[in-house]
């Protein structure tokens, strides 16, 4: 396993570690590689390393991409190892125009490189999701060499905490938001249809769970700007260090996820509020209609007197909630739960087995 | 494309939705407040925004629709080009402070010096500005000021109508803007109290908790003060402790070397003992018999060899204890007995080693150890053996009873030599050695008298 880094609670280090422990489980001899690593419970190799691990076509190396990162490139143009890029996206640069020069040009070279891996031909192509997969087959890559696996997550830790709702506020109704502080999930979006929700229900909050990276700090500056000019600071609460148990209370407490991201290559918190039964409200960019499915209210569009509309009505539909949460549920038992993404690499890893 | 119920239930539920927000987009548009101090900071105009200085043609409403500041500052801009200074901006104030026309306070800009090269055109203002002058001329302005407002009465009449109209609705929007201020402020007030309430409970909450950890620090104080003594208790005992560890090690070093002493000291006795052993044994050597015991000895030791050869089986293995010079087993062998010996005189050893004799260097006391039960048809004690005490010979004669064979002789001789050496009466009478035999297992014995000395011999019972 070659990775960037890895963390707790990022969703590139769950995956990892969930493929890993999968695959010891078969047997496999697993070793991890990345530049740097904290809180994580798992011997970390570093990456100049990795070739005395790769001995010939017996061997796997799996890439975990999402950032324009060197080093894979190279390895994968010299190894005799069968290599896997296991792709979790990349932010396409425009998002970040206005806001941080590094961003913009970190991203552009990570998406510039997926050129460079479409043509080495790589043994196999695994995407968290059929919209990641296309950004290969779009550049040619055969989609037999393609296939897609959603992330290992941590989402059944997350439903076994004791909620912590000290700091989670209540709303009538309480629109949730999970996920970075950053240009391409659609904050501001969300705040102009929280200001359109108050003009109905005057008790509307909005949680939004989740940190700003200092280099966007511009960004942050137009949220609250954006806050400001609606008129709803008061009824927003950025929470930005939220731990396991404040987010298990935030899905429990809020009426409605509401996830306007703009560009998402799976969106995990879907998925965690389908798991613990929170109704989604989402515009279908990018993965997210793959991802939720049938078990939301998905909107092409992030009009905010739509979003709010929205809101009010699964505040209002008991019917309606409870409808939702059982899609949700019924969801994330078929296509996400750890036992069927178990299943799935197992049944992607038998190409390998001849 | 046919859908569930549940499906069917979803999509209506959204054009209901969908519905409803273009319903709300034309009903409640969003809202907009100023922005931000920080943005409206940034917005600020300039030195020179407002300032159309190629445009010199105005019309009087364009330049008096403003009012108050408002006028005199875009007077100035549109006039002189430039924002009011404050002393000008405050004299012009005054005027229309003090009742006077926008047109006059226009004209005094127009044609002020400065106004004057600037040079702007403003449509109709020359007329009314004279109008205004006239109108402060003594005696003729006051009855032309008369004049002007009796003609313009109606007109007035009207704008106050309306300015009433107007007045009554900004009245009415303030009213209602200071409710919602004194609503918005009763809202503020409650949540200040509120917050003072949280405040003064979180301040209660805090004290407590300093108050609970001001007793926990005192005692753990205390805790760290009793600590404290016993740990000077300890760092006595401790030293104390080290320094009887430092004479104990002393002592030890000394006993150390003393012990080392007395080994050397042994050793050295050990050495000096096996010199003087060598020398005895070379000395016990040297001696040469006397002719006529010699004579006797080997006829002796003939009658003797006879009697046990007619005793053991064919080619029974015969074993000696203390064969001295090697003589017993010669006359043994002369008799066809296959014997063998043991002798721990290393000068006997060699000398009858040179003559062929099977003899070994070992002593006789503990030889028969390494032998197997059972395994000789005889065996053969010289008279030495019996000088040793009565335990090591209860010893000896338990071992030969093990290493002979059931029905195998043991042969006793010499015991006159034995008395000789001056073996003690007790242990040398031949009725006590008849005893040792039967105790340690053994038929009776049978006394062979011989030349010049006697022998026993006694059986191993065959069962």
């Amino acid at each position: 396993m070659l990775v960037p880094g890895l963390a707790p609670h990022d969703a590139v280090s769950n995956d990892t570690l969930g493929m890993t422990a999968t695959l010891r489980e078969d047997g496999h001899e697993v070793a991890v590689f990345a530049l740097n690593a904290r809180g994580v419970d798992e011997p970390i190799l570093a990456p100049a390393t990795i070739e005395q691990w790769l001995r010939g076509p017996d061997d796997i190396v799996i890439y975990h991409c999402c950032d324009g990162w060197d080093f894979p490139l190279a390895l994968f143009r010299r190894t005799r190892a069968r290599r896997v890029v296991r792709y979790h996206n990349i932010t396409p640069p425009q998002f970040f125009a206005e806001w941080s020069q590094g961003y913009v040009d970190a991203c552009a070279r990570g998406r510039n490189q997926l050129d460079a891996y479409a043509a080495l031909d790589c043994e196999l192509y695994l995407g968290d999701s059929p919209y990641n997969i296309e950004d290969f087959t779009s550049r040619g890559v055969d989609p037999a060499r393609c296939a897609v696996l959603p992330p290992f997550h941590q989402v059944e830790q997350l439903c076994g905490l004791q909620a912590d709702a000290r700091r989670v506020p209540s709303g009538a109704p309480l629109l949730l938001m999970v996920g970075r502080l950053a240009p391409n999930k659609g904050h501001l979006a969300l705040i102009d249809a929280l200001a359109a929700l108050k003009q109905r229900q005057p008790q509307a909050r909005l949680l939004s769970v989740g940190k700003l990276d200092p280099n966007l700090f511009q960004y942050g500056e137009a949220i609250h700007a954006r806050l400001h000019e609606r008129g709803v600071e008061a009824e927003t609460l950025l929470l930005q260090d939220a731990n396991g148990a404040e987010l298990r209370a935030a899905y429990e407490r809020a009426d409605a996820l509401v996830m306007l991201s703009e560009h998402e290559g799976f969106c995990v918190p879907l998925i965690e509020a389908m798991a613990l039964g929170t109704p989604v409200i989402a515009y279908a960019s990018s993965a997210i209609p793959w991802t939720l499915g049938d078990a939301g209210l998905l909107f092409e569009a992030s009009d905010p007197h739509l979003i709010a509309a929205a809101a009010a009505r699964v505040h209002a539909d008991a019917t309606l909630r409870e409808s939702l949460r059982e899609r949700g549920r019924a969801r994330y038992a078929a296509m996400f739960s750890p036992a069927v993404l178990e299943r799935d690499l197992r049944s992607v890893m038998q190409r390998f087995a001849a | 494309m046919n859908l569930s119920p549940q499906d069917e239930m979803l999509e209506r539920v959204k054009a209901e939705i969908r519905a409803d927000a273009e319903l709300a987009r034309v009903r409640d548009p969003l809202p907009r407040h100023d922005p931000p101090p920080r943005a409206a900071q940034a917005q600020r105009p300039s030195f020179d925004e407002g300032i159309e200085r190629d445009r010199l043609d105005y019309t009087i409403a364009e330049l008096s629709g403003a009012h108050y500041r408002a006028f005199i500052d875009q007077a100035f801009r549109a006039l002189l080009k430039r924002p009011p200074d404050d002393a000008g901006a405050e004299l012009q104030t005054r005027l229309l402070a003090a009742g006077a026309a926008k047109a006059e306070v226009l004209g005094n800009l127009r044609w002020s010096p400065e106004g004057k090269r600037v040079g702007t055109r403003v449509r109709g203002l020359l007329p009314r500005y004279a109008l205004a002058k006239l109108v402060r001329v003594p005696v003729l302005g006051y009855f032309l000021d008369w004049g002007l407002a009796l003609a313009g009465l109606p007109l007035l009449l009207q704008h106050q109508r309306a300015a009433d109209t107007s007045n009554a609705a900004r009245f009415g929007a303030a009213a209602d803007a200071q409710q919602r201020s004194e609503r918005a402020i009763e809202a503020a007030q409650a949540a200040h109290a509120a917050l003072g309430a949280e405040h003064d409970r979180r301040s209660d909450a805090i004290r407590a908790d300093i108050g609970r950890m001001l007793l926990r620090l005192d005692d753990l104080e205390r805790h760290a003060a009793l600590l404290e003594g016993r740990t000077g208790g300890l760092e006595t005992r401790t030293d104390a402790s080290a320094r009887e560890a430092i004479e104990l090690r002393h002592q030890v070093n000394a006993a150390n070397h003393w012990v080392a002493s007395i080994q050397a000291s042994l050793s050295e006795l050990e050495d000096l003992a096996r010199a003087e052993r060598e020398r005895a044994d070379a000395l016990l050597a040297s001696i040469e018999p006397d002719p006529e015991e010699s004579a006797a000895r080997s006829a002796r030791y003939a009658d003797w060899s006879a009697q046990l050869a007619q005793r053991l089986e064919i080619a029974a293995p015969v074993f000696d204890l203390g064969s001295a010079d090697g003589a017993w087993l010669s006359a043994l062998a002369a008799h066809g007995i296959h014997a063998n010996g043991a002798e721990d005189n290393a000068a006997w050893v060699a000398r009858a080693q040179a003559r062929g004799i099977a003899i070994t260097l070992e002593n006789p006391m503990t030889a028969l150890s390494r032998l197997a039960d059972a395994q000789l048809g005889g065996l053969t004690l010289s008279p030495a053996i019996w000088a040793v005490g009565t335990t090591a010979l209860a010893s000896l004669l338990a071992e030969a009873r093990r290493t002979l064979k059931p029905g195998g002789w043991l042969l006793a001789r010499d015991l006159d030599a034995a008395q000789a050496a001056g073996i003690p009466a007790s242990a040398n009478t031949l009725s006590a050695r008849s005893a040792l035999l039967v105790a340690a297992g053994f038929l009776p014995p049978t006394l062979l008298p011989g030349s010049g000395g006697q022998a026993l011999i006694a059986q191993r019972p065959a069962v």
